[in-house]
């Protein structure tokens, strides 16, 4: 029922379910009930980097001499990932915070959506270094068609669960008429479908919605145009496989029953329904493709192949999950794309300019007397 | 790939085992994890962390044993492996989509 920021009932943590038991209290990590969390947290930190570290003066230049289309592919891609990582930024705060239950969870989830005010804030380091007028650009994404359908298909589920549980919240169970809405029947059931389709919309968010992006930049890349961009996609693809580990999880854990008894029976029902949203998002990222490439391909890539990629990538996501794969596509068309997406701390990718892991968290413990020869007070 | 180019002298009495996929089959040792030693004969494994985060590795067990020096942190689905951390420590069979 009502949510409080400091529970002060005297229970458990380990004993309560991931979500809709008891609210958190003290944030302890000396006892955990999945202790995979902390360790997701833990590699989460360890991958902190900042967009400033990333130089974008050459991408500037590149971008000036990209043809007509090619800017078209690369702008509507940065649209499309800033608004879901606008979403990513701070749904999970907003729709999973107010019910979770383990210490360790929620701090996974401030950990996770923190991570992505990192990426929202390095597409405007890069809009504003390859554009004058970022503001043209910011402005499409809320009225740009092709963007908003998507928006309704990322938002759709948290929207629901968030309205679900904010009824909860003050009015408990029951069906209430809400003005403008009708009828809402909240029950414990309920909420907890529309938790589990929800983590299963934001695994195909992360899992599957982001890679039409992300092969087009390292596309680009391939061709050694707009490198510094790519060494930042390369970041956020790191951090984002971290974070579909994090639903994977979840889901996974939901399905087993062994977090909620009750939840597993609600992971039975919704099979077919996590079936389709997956499906539904790998179709439309085949059309954003096809919308991507309307005026012209890019060498390399074009709308069938790039379709065929998530066809294929879809299937991989599928399976970690516990579904069958859908599609036809058993292999990966464009297998390039794993040296760009390695996380490697070693150079994979050899026409890369620089090395990304030499930009992040460096310190240098070999100094002497003489490495201040140059330093005046 | 780097973790392909340099590849570690097997041990001479290390054991070796065989690990089928559908009509091919390659031997492997314990020295290392199954997925580079696919990539060097010549088998084309999806990847991308390669340090047991992403999941994406994840290949059918059909039959057979392994093992993971570190507890991955990707959740391993039963009846799969993840190749890019787990040391096959049996003849085994893997299989990829059907």
């Amino acid at each position: 029922m009502s949510y409080s920021t400091f529970n002060r009932k005297h229970f458990d943590s380990t004993k309560e379910p991931m979500f809709f038991g008891e609210n958190v209290n003290v944030a302890r990590y000396d006892q955990q009930k999945h202790p995979i969390f902390e360790k997701l947290i833990e590699k989460q930190l360890s991958f902190f980097w900042r967009p400033e570290e990333v130089d974008l003066s050459t991408d500037r230049k590149d971008f000036q001499r990209l043809e007509a289309h090619e800017q078209h592919i690369f702008l509507s891609n940065l649209k499309y990932q800033t608004l879901l990582d606008s979403v990513q930024g701070r749904s999970p705060n907003v729709a999973f915070l107010p019910i979770v239950s383990l210490p360790e969870l929620e701090t996974w989830i401030e950990t996770w959506s923190f991570s992505e005010t990192i990426h929202s804030r390095s597409y405007t380091h890069i809009i504003r270094n390859i554009v004058n007028d970022p503001t043209k650009i910011f402005d499409d994404i809320v009225t740009n068609e092709e963007i908003t359908k998507r928006a309704d298909s990322v938002s759709i589920y948290y929207d629901r669960l968030i309205e679900m549980v904010n009824i909860y919240n003050t009015m408990g169970t029951g069906t209430f008429n809400i003005p403008g809405k009708g009828d809402i029947k909240i029950s414990m059931p309920a909420l907890k479908k529309a938790l589990y389709l929800t983590i299963a919309s934001v695994n195909v968010l992360e899992a599957i919605r982001f890679y039409v992006s992300f092969a087009c930049s390292f596309g680009f890349a391939e061709r050694t145009l707009m490198e510094g961009n790519a060494k930042i996609i390369k970041l956020i693809a790191r951090d984002e496989a971290l974070h579909l580990t994090g639903t994977q999880h979840m889901l996974n854990l939901m399905a087993s029953g062994k977090d909620d008894p009750e939840m597993a029976i609600i992971a039975t029902e919704c099979k077919d329904e996590m079936r389709d949203i997956f499906i539904e998002a790998a179709e439309q990222e085949k059309e954003w493709a096809n919308y991507l490439f309307k005026d012209g391909s890019m060498i390399g890539l074009n709308a069938q192949i790039l379709g065929q990629y998530v066809e294929y990538i879809t299937n991989v996501r599928m399976q970690a999950v516990g579904l069958e794969p859908h599609f036809a596509t058993k292999n990966n068309p464009i297998p390039w794309i794993n040296a760009w997406l390695v996380s490697d701390n070693v150079q994979v990718a050899p026409q890369e300019a620089e090395i990304s892991s030499y930009l992040v968290g460096q310190t240098d413990n070999s100094l002497d007397d003489s490495d201040f020869d140059d330093f005046d007070l | 790939m780097t973790s392909t180019s340099n590849p570690k002298t097997p041990i001479q009495d290390a054991p070796v085992h065989r690990v089928l996929l559908g009509k091919k089959q390659i031997l492997v040792t314990e020295n290392e994890p199954l997925l580079v030693q696919l990539e060097r004969a010549g088998i084309p494994v999806e990847y991308q962390c390669r340090e047991g985060y992403c999941s994406s590795c994840s290949i059918k067990l059909l039959r057979g044993q392994v093992i993971y020096p570190f507890e991955p942190l990707a959740w391993v689905q039963s009846g799969y492996l993840l190749a890019c951390c787990a040391i096959v420590k049996s003849d085994i069979e893997i299989a990829f989509f059907d």
